[in-house]
């Protein structure tokens, strides 16, 4: 009887715990509540709001390593020279941040979900859902910042390129506008095919391209090709073609691809409408500047088409 | 056997082996200093005095850092390797095998599987917030299957392993068919929820793993004596009057609520299960309280240690825990081994 006792002696003590654990953080917890700053000492720990910021003006104090040439994406070095870096977007160092002692973090609720209370116990937080949705993203960066009008001034500007060039597309193509696209992701032993969701997708889908029905009915931001013989799957009239890395197997799965039947017959390689297009732009940037450097391949991809058909 | 103490108050009473307990007060220590050592390296190392500094000044810069940031890292960490640890002892006692640990026994595929489900189709609706308890259910839900499976008018040490290691290969196969179907970011969360990693370990977290470990231990505690004689021959068990069925499956049980912790806040550290309760035999040789002592206080150091290296060796990066487990612990128990056979 007597260990009996014992044994509830010590589940009582345990019940003291929990109110333990709440005493040492309560003290964090107030940091939190104060989004609004007009102050200018932001850490971006994912890739769309690096790019955000340095489209609002903003140069971060903080930022998370790129996923591409590593470590800050060629189109934001110049901007980020004197940035520190905080280690993975999926595992960013928490003292490195601290160090910084910010006092805005951009976090995503899909990565960071986890190290929320710790972020804020630091600085105040802004989370975003999603790390590709641009608009968002921009929205909420600029009214934690106090740049409404710098963000207004972006949207109009994207605003007016991408009615500027839905003209042109339209004038071009005529009837056959509009034109159905796939947008594929070349990688060492995979293929994916961006949706209208997704980030590429929904610039694609803003000027008016569409998706074969196969893929409209799809949910989702992509689809994984469950093997070449999917392939047909991809088909439509014009391809934007990206490698997920530079490295020589995604090269030559690509050369693969191009090689095989499936692909000769699909509707693009046939009528050679395939353009090659920089991940960085047009997958892992994840911002607006992202967006416009799309909005430029397209108007070049377009500008050539254009001088095909005069001569 | 000279060093044997008796220990008598009212009904209670232990036979205490005084001698293993020196080498396990030297393995605390160490527990200690790989504790202090965590808490002073990092992007900002502390000499003694700054770390003084900083634990007594929690609203400062490095108590911020020290309080905030280091210390519940460094105790999930270390309730973790604790628990992998005790699990691993646990079932290599009572599945009377070396090899025996949750690895094998389909506790960790199984929070692994129900880890990555959760993932890849429901963290978008609801976050990751429910990830801990998807992987414990996951964790029980495969015991409860490799005990029902290995069921046959009573189960065999034998048989449960045979079963947990099929079964850990069947969701090993729909892990990795979930990793093959799903969105492209959940894949890199859930690699990382794979490795293991004590990652942004706040005091919430803590408090809670450290109440179902404490439970956990309460209930070791009342039957660590069958624990002990789970390694006798079941027909020897039998005839000195242990109902071995049920002590079996409430040993099992318990292991599997453990590891099933663990893997819940921790992620799928391999390993530790295996190679803590192996050291720990090493350096006290008779099975009891000791043993167990010692297991637990090593499987945290190695977890601990795993996650300074994690989170030191390649600064800025913070890489997650469990690549460093094996780093670790391998070398170690391979010099042991080869020690032994000399």
């Amino acid at each position: 009887m007597t260990s009996r006792r014992h044994v509830l002696a010590m589940l009582l003590a345990l019940a003291t715990l929990p109110a333990l654990a709440r005493a040492g953080t309560s003290s964090g917890a107030e940091a939190r509540g104060t989004e609004k700053t007009s102050s200018r000492r932001v850490v971006t720990l994912f890739q769309g709001a690096t790019d955000t910021a340095v489209a609002l003006g903003v140069v971060p104090v903080g930022v998370v390593e790129s996923w591409l040439d590593k470590p800050v994406y060629p189109y934001l070095r110049a901007a980020l020279a004197d940035t520190t870096l905080v280690g993975l977007e999926t595992q960013p160092s928490l003292e490195d941040i601290a160090l910084l002692a910010p006092d805005l973090i951009v976090a995503s609720r899909f990565r960071h979900q986890r190290i929320e209370p710790l972020l804020s116990a630091l600085a105040p937080v802004v989370m975003l859902d999603d790390i590709y949705r641009y608009r968002d993203t921009l929205t909420v960066m600029a009214s934690a910042l106090g740049l409404e009008v710098r963000a207004q001034a972006l949207n109009a500007r994207l605003a007016a390129r991408l009615a500027q060039l839905r003209a042109r597309l339209k004038a071009h193509f005529g009837v056959r506008w509009p034109l159905t696209v796939s947008l594929i992701d070349v990688r060492a032993n995979e293929v994916r095919s961006y949706l209208a969701p997704s980030f590429g997708g929904s610039v694609l889908a803003a000027l008016g391209f569409r998706w074969n029905a196969a893929q409209r009915r799809l949910s989702g931001v992509l689809v994984k090709l469950s093997g070449i013989e999917s392939l047909p799957t991809l088909d439509a009239e014009v391809f934007f073609v990206m490698r997920h890395s530079r490295g020589a197997a995604v090269a030559a799965h690509y050369r693969r691809l191009q090689a095989h039947l499936l692909w000769q017959r699909m509707d693009a390689p046939r009528h050679g409408e395939v353009r090659e297009v920089d991940a960085i732009d047009w997958s892992l940037s994840g911002g607006i500047l992202g967006v416009f450097a799309m909005l430029d391949d397209v108007d070049a991809w377009l500008a050539a088409d254009e001088r095909r058909a005069r001569t | 056997m000279a060093d044997v103490r008796a220990l008598r108050i009212g009904g209670f009473s232990r036979a205490i082996v005084w001698r293993p307990w020196w080498r396990v007060l030297a393995v605390g220590v160490a527990l200690l200093l790989s504790l202090s050592s965590c808490l002073a390296l990092g992007k900002v190392p502390l000499g003694p005095t700054a770390l003084w500094h900083a634990l007594c000044t929690p609203s400062s810069d490095t108590g911020l850092i020290v309080w905030q940031l280091r210390l519940p890292r460094i105790l999930l960490g270390a309730l973790v390797g604790g628990a992998l640890a005790l699990s691993g002892w646990l079932l290599q006692q009572v599945m009377r095998n070396p090899l025996a640990s949750p690895d094998t026994l389909g506790v960790t595929s199984g929070a692994s599987a129900a880890a990555v489900g959760y993932l890849s189709l429901l963290a978008a609706d609801s976050g990751s917030a429910w990830l801990p308890l998807a992987a414990a259910a996951g964790a029980l839900v495969a015991v409860g299957l490799v005990y029902r499976l290995a069921w046959h008018r009573g189960t065999t040490p034998l048989r449960l392993v045979l079963m947990g290691i099929g079964l850990s290969a069947l969701l090993t196969a729909a892990t990795t068919y979930l990793l093959v179907s799903s969105a492209f970011s959940t894949t890199l969360s859930a690699y990382v929820w794979l490795t293991g990693s004590v990652y942004g370990g706040n005091w919430s977290d803590v408090a809670r793993l450290a109440v179902g470990v404490a439970v956990a231990l309460v209930a070791m505690g009342a039957l660590m004596r069958h624990a002990l004689l789970a390694g006798v021959d079941d027909a020897l068990a039998v005839g000195i009057g242990v109902r071995v069925q049920v002590m079996r499956g409430a040993l099992t049980l318990l292991a599997a609520v453990l590891a099933g912790l663990a893997v819940a806040w921790g992620g799928a550290i391999a390993f530790v299960g295996l190679i803590a309760p192996h050291l720990a035999k090493r350096l006290v040789r008779i099975p009891g309280t000791a043993q167990v002592v010692m297991s637990i206080a090593l499987g945290a150091i190695i977890v601990m240690l795993a996650d300074l290296a994690g989170r030191t060796l390649f600064l800025p990066r913070d890489l997650p825990a469990g690549l460093f487990v094996a780093a670790i612990g391998a070398p170690f128990f391979l010099m042991l081994l080869i020690r032994q056979v000399r």
